[in-house]
């Protein structure tokens, strides 16, 4: 029997636990649904061929071809992805900074690229204490700063830009997200699938630096045990705290990791991608001497023309980031990338199959030389 | 040419389960008991009564009282209230001398309603039924049912285009007692104006000559 | 129409096979008939249902069949003769109170229909329920035209008052469901008068007492036999020596006439039509052996004559034998039903003349023709019918859930359940009931390492025929399951007769419901009620309960049948489709409404390649407005 593409989506994705959640198949058509933190075919397409399976950044993933694609580029595997800019900024308004998760980049940026019209619209994840959190898409400053805030699990975010877009008074949408869903919208970008591409409102991606996301139910129902009050933030420091920081509205509790990574994502284990490599701008944290700053990568004009807007306005202030910082970041975004293949070899147990990546065994065999 | 000579007279009235094959073939049996036939009524059923294929097969003689069931290949009439209906029955019990009068609006199974099937153009029908048949009528008792505000009475109007053909040993009059015997004033009315247009109809049109 | 009432002796009608048995009870005075519903016997007491006010009768459409038979008993323990019908699925649940019954026996004429439905046309079993008459040494007595489906009945109470005991008389679908001349008996001018006569012998075997009536159960089938031996019911056509004789009964005397007639073979075959068919009338079979050396017969379901003429045959001390013919020489076919066709081509075999029905060019071309062009009707819930949006909330609970979970079920019109149109959710379906007493076991396996969820899914009546012993076995052993009950008030499948869980009973007159819900929470399990058109609201709630595991749980998904609703009020919408909105078979749809969710009021029109409301099968329900996931179908609320 012919492959159909949701068939594909769960035999090659979903079963072979390589499904990171992103929520870029949901939200397009009625047969795949998130539910409960799974990615659910509730009936079958006769479709040979779909959008689920062109957006999905878990099939055929081809790195050099999108990078030449956004960048004009060629993909590189020992930097940080493409980019134009390095450096550290922070928001100059308290407000944002007191709500945020860091320095309150992200919430500044949106807020200047929704008052100078760049955007009408974001796409941002909501967490609400212990339960699951959820994409939303919004408008006004006060929603963007309430989903201000990394809740470390993973969220189907990209099915509320899938919905958004169908939004006739939508028409200019920002995201931010994971590097995951940050590609899904890289794939969405280069589809030649006719009609129906949400893309073409998407103005603007930002995404955020990640090494691993939870589960869901599994990492909410553990804090269901562990902590009674409701949770405001987590943080995960910098090496080497090794916890994860739970913030009620009472304390905050220290929870060591090694409780919390064996809820860590199956897919997140074969992930090549710390900085979101496809995105306008990246955002993580700082550390060290910049612990009060973000991380922030340039990579796109638009991206460039969001950050010096802002920096015009006295919205955020910018520094250089520290070499030492730079050489960690690098360092950091090539380990996971080699440890990410490693897995993948173990999984197929071949170089020559790696998966859903479109690597050549050859490059794939360097890279793990070194 | 009037199948009345033949004994038992075998007609088989077809449809879609719904459409109201029943109630007729019980009027005409009434109408066949009271001219001192021997009437027997059968009902057959495709996969299922919900949607699906039945017949009414009447087996009315003056000698004695016949099954239910026409042996295959004996069918003389052939009335049927839904074009590919009339064909399966045709199909399975017609013969050469069998003769047809079909309605021709399509009633769509749920293979056709979902997309994975198509219906056969009515063009295909005719020439399935020529095929197979002695003569054939065709009518859109549909249209005229759905002209008179009542898409439910397209079987009245089949029972008139039946009588009204000739082919039964019975004529309009004694039908027509038979709906005044079984309905009350509103309906009557309704249903006799169904039926007659079903008779004009069948007088007016063209028969298909097979052979 | 049919007027089994009316008082008009000699005239004649043209009745249904069962209208005509409820004549003849009429006609034999009958004062209490009962039945539960079962194709092809409801005709029998709906009938009786109809004049029961204008006659004098007590009818009663019971919760199931055994207790029917009960109360067809308790009548005539009081002196009134009584009637229960059923179909050969309803004489197994009545069985355990029959094989009893036929020791104590009964004062008063006790007549018990069984209805068999050969091919399983609208079963889940073809069985043969005349092997029960000889089992229990009870008369049997089969009808083979619509006037002796009548005047058979009739002398039934008779024959059951001569031998003190119960007469089962077997029809089939084509005698029950068919239609044919009747000429009317009169109808006698008494008045029931019932009294228990409390000082007799006890009706009752207990213990070791069995023997003893079964002793005289066996005297009384002798004084049966000599009764049959002048019945008029038992006839014979035919020349005095035939090369064959056909011994038939039941719906072979028409097919076997037929045959014959049709091969023109009436002056070398002779028919011994037989209508009292246990225990056999000796005499009488042999007289017509002895003219012959071979017999073919012709019955429904199983070789119960044909076995019971060849002991016969063999008890006979003449020395001669016999060539038998019938199922066990694969002359006519031992499953699915008896037609005049199958018929023809046995005669022809055993006399080895050349049949063809047409010639072989015309079969040929019939045969293409019916290849190419004609389409399989499937069976599908009907437009509006809530158990496409249960099964379709059910399907949609059970892949959230995620573990495998499924559906066990038992009979009525949700058994379509096990098909597409109900997305083949259903994984069993046995008996009445029978799906909770299965989940029931299911819900045990916990030790073995079994985890997928178990749904059991009722109608309204079956729950009270059958499900609520199990239903209580299976809180009392505290098994995992959830109970979905499919409550669309009334007994839809064969006809909407009413049950204990509605308000009106056989006759028309209002009874006081028994509310399932409250019947539920009174045995002390989780139970709780949704609106089965609202489509996110029972997934939801299905969700809940799969989770909330571990014990018994109950849903009541209520909506009145389709059916039922559309003749008392007008629709609930005016449906519409924006086209505009329709994105049909693109990435996104793919024809969802129309491949997927297949109701039947919606259309797929292959030319404008969008979907329309086929405004005459619609029936206003609204629910694939939730379906829709381009909002491009819309409801309007009918004034």
């Amino acid at each position: 029997m012919e492959s159909k593409a949701c068939q594909a989506l769960v035999d090659e994705v979903i079963k072979r636990d390589l499904c990171t959640f992103c929520g870029a198949c949901v939200g397009l058509c009625p047969y795949f649904i998130a539910h409960d933190g799974r990615i659910v075919l509730r009936d079958h397409c006769d479709l040979a061929q779909g959008r689920c399976g062109t957006f999905c950044p878990r099939i055929s993933l081809d790195l050099e071809e999108m990078n030449k694609a956004m960048f004009g580029t060629p993909y590189s595997w020992r930097e940080v992805g493409t980019s134009k800019a390095i450096f550290m900024a922070r928001s100059t308004n308290g407000k944002i900074k007191g709500r945020a998760q860091d320095a309150g980049t992200v919430t500044t940026l949106f807020w200047f690229a929704k008052d100078e019209g760049f955007i009408d619209s974001a796409v941002m994840t909501l967490f609400e204490d212990k339960s699951l959190p959820k994409g939303v898409i919004v408008s006004t400053e006060e929603e963007i700063l309430a989903c201000a805030g990394s809740s470390y699990v993973a969220t189907p975010t990209v099915e509320a830009f899938n919905r958004g877009a169908q939004e006739d008074d939508r028409k200019k949408i920002a995201f931010v997200g994971t590097p995951c869903q940050v590609l899904a919208l890289a794939k969405m970008k280069g589809s030649t699938q006719e009609g129906r591409n949400p893309i073409g409102k998407l103005q603007l991606v930002i995404g955020l630096f990640c090494t691993w996301a939870l589960s869901h139910p599994g990492f909410t129902q553990f804090l269901e045990r562990e902590v009674s009050n409701p949770i405001i933030k987590y943080d995960i420091p910098p090496h080497p705290a090794n916890v994860l920081q739970v913030y009620t509205e009472k304390k905050r509790i220290d929870i060591s990791l090694e409780h919390i990574l064996p809820f860590v994502r199956p897919a997140c284990q074969v992930c090549h991608d710390l900085t979101a490599e496809f995105a306008d701008i990246s955002v993580g944290s700082g550390r060290g001497e910049v612990l009060e700053w973000n991380t922030v990568i340039v990579r796109t004009p638009r991206g460039m023309e969001i950050v010096e807007g802002a920096k015009r306005k006295g919205l955020i202030e910018i520094r250089e980031i520290p070499k030492e910082n730079l050489a960690r970041l690098e360092r950091a975004s090539f380990n996971k990338k080699r440890r990410a293949l490693d897995r993948i070899i173990q999984k197929t147990g071949s170089v020559d199959d790696l998966l859903y990546l479109k690597l050549q065994a050859e490059i794939a065999r360097q890279l793990l030389a070194e | 040419m009037s199948q009345g000579r033949k004994d038992p007279l075998n007609l088989i009235i077809t449809g879609v389960g719904g459409q109201g094959n029943i109630l007729i073939s019980k009027l005409i049996g009434e109408a066949m008991l009271e001219e001192g036939y021997w009437v027997t009524i059968g009902e057959t059923y495709g996969a299922s009564q919900r949607g699906g294929s039945v017949a009414s097969h009447l087996r009315i003689s003056r000698k004695t009282q016949h099954g239910p069931l026409t042996p295959e290949g004996q069918a003389d009439i052939i009335l049927g209230l839904e074009p590919v209906e009339s064909l399966r029955m045709l199909g399975v019990y017609g013969n050469p001398t069998s003769d047809v009068i079909t309605n021709i609006r399509p009633i769509h199974p749920m293979a056709v309603a979902i997309g994975e099937a198509e219906y056969p153009s009515l063009d295909r029908i005719k020439q399935g039924i020529r095929e197979l048949s002695h003569e054939a009528w065709y009518l859109d008792a549909s249209e005229i049912a759905i002209g008179l505000g009542a898409p439910l009475l397209t079987n009245m109007v089949m029972a008139g285009a039946l009588i009204g053909s000739g082919l039964m040993p019975v004529g309009e009059e004694k039908f027509e007692r038979q709906l005044k015997a079984n309905f009350e004033k509103e309906r009557l009315s309704l249903n006799l104006k169904a039926f007659g247009l079903g008779v004009s109809t069948i007088r007016k049109g063209k028969r298909a000559s097979h052979n | 129409m049919s007027n089994i009432a009316a008082n008009a002796p000699n005239t004649s009608q043209l009745l249904m096979g069962n209208e005509a048995i409820a004549r003849g009870a009429l006609e034999a005075g009958v004062g209490v008939a009962a039945a539960y519903p079962g194709n092809p016997s409801s005709e029998i007491i709906a009938t009786l249902a109809q004049v029961a006010k204008q006659l004098n009768l007590y009818v009663e459409w019971a919760v199931n069949e055994k207790v029917a038979l009960e109360i067809a008993a308790g009548a005539s323990f009081a002196g009134i003769r009584a009637i229960a019908a059923m179909k050969q699925n309803g004489l197994n649940v009545a069985l355990d109170f029959l094989a009893n019954l036929n020791l104590t026996g009964v004062p008063s004429g006790l007549v018990l229909v069984v209805s068999d439905d050969p091919g399983g046309i609208s079963s889940t079993n073809e069985q043969d329920s005349r092997h029960v008459a000889k089992a229990l040494d009870l008369p049997l007595l089969e009808p083979a035209t619509f006037q002796e489906a009548k005047d058979m009945a009739k002398w039934a109470f008779e024959l059951s008052e001569e031998i003190a005991n119960a007469c089962l008389m077997r029809s089939v679908t084509r005698i029950s469901h068919a239609r044919g001349n009747v000429t009317l008996g009169e109808l006698p001018h008494l008045e029931n008068q019932a009294r228990f006569d409390i000082s007799r012998r006890p009706y009752a075997s207990i213990a070791a007492t069995a023997p003893k009536f079964h002793e005289r159960l066996h005297q009384n089938l002798s004084r049966m036999s000599e009764i049959y031996e002048r019945s008029p019911f038992n006839w014979y056509v035919g020349p005095k020596s035939p090369d064959l004789l056909i011994v038939t009964c039941g719906s072979g005397w028409f097919h076997s006439k037929e045959a014959v007639g049709i091969l023109s073979k009436e002056n070398s075959v002779g028919i011994l039509k037989l209508g009292t068919t246990w225990p056999l009338p000796k005499g009488l079979i042999s007289r017509y052996f002895l003219q012959t050396p071979k017999v073919l017969v012709i019955e429904e379901i199983d070789a119960f004559l044909e076995t019971n003429l060849k002991e016969l045959s063999a008890d006979l001390t003449t020395g001669r034998t016999w060539t038998f013919f019938g199922k066990a020489s694969g002359h006519v076919n031992p499953f699915g039903e008896i037609t005049p066709d199958f018929i023809i081509h046995a005669i022809a075999d055993i006399l080895k003349v050349n049949y063809v029905s047409r010639s072989v060019d015309y079969q040929k071309k019939s045969q293409t023709i019916i290849k190419e062009s004609i389409l399989p009707r499937d069976s599908q819930f009907c437009a509006g019918c809530p158990h496409r949006t249960t099964f379709w909330a059910m399907k949609d609970a059970l892949r959230m859930d995620g573990r495998q979970g499924f559906v066990v079920g038992d009979i009525g019109c949700y058994s379509m359940g096990l098909a597409s149109t109900g997305f083949s959710q259903i994984k069993t379906v046995h008996a009445m009931g029978s799906g909770m007493g299965i989940a029931s076991g299911l819900g045990k396996l916990n030790q073995f390492g079994f985890n997928q969820p178990v749904l059991a899914v009722c109608g309204d009546s079956t729950f009270f025929h059958a499900v609520i012993p199990a239903l209580i076995n299976a809180i009392h052993s505290q098994a995992d399951f959830l109970l979905v009950v499919l409550d669309n008030a009334g007994t839809a499948m064969t006809g909407f007769q009413p049950h204990p869980g509605t308000d009106m009973n056989a006759m028309g007159a209002p009874s006081p419901p028994v509310d399932i819900e409250k019947l539920c929470q009174a045995l002390g399990v989780k139970v709780m009620v949704t609106d089965a058109y609202d489509v996110k609201e029972t997934t939801q709630k299905l969700i809940d309960l799969l989770r909330d595991e571990g014990k018994p749980r109950v849903l009541i998904c209520r909506r009145e049948c389709a059916l039922i609703r559309a003749r008392k009020e007008n629709p609930l919408y005016r449906v519409r489709i924006n086209p505009d909105k329709c994105i049909g078979e693109d990435c996104g749809c793919e024809r969802f409404c129309t491949r997927v969710f297949k109701c039947p009021g919606l259309i797929w029109d292959r030319n404008t390649k969008k979907v329309k409301i086929d405004e005459a099968v619609c029936s206003g329900c609204g629910v694939c407005v939730e379906i829709c996931s381009q909002e491009a179908i819309f409801r309007e609320a009918n004034g």
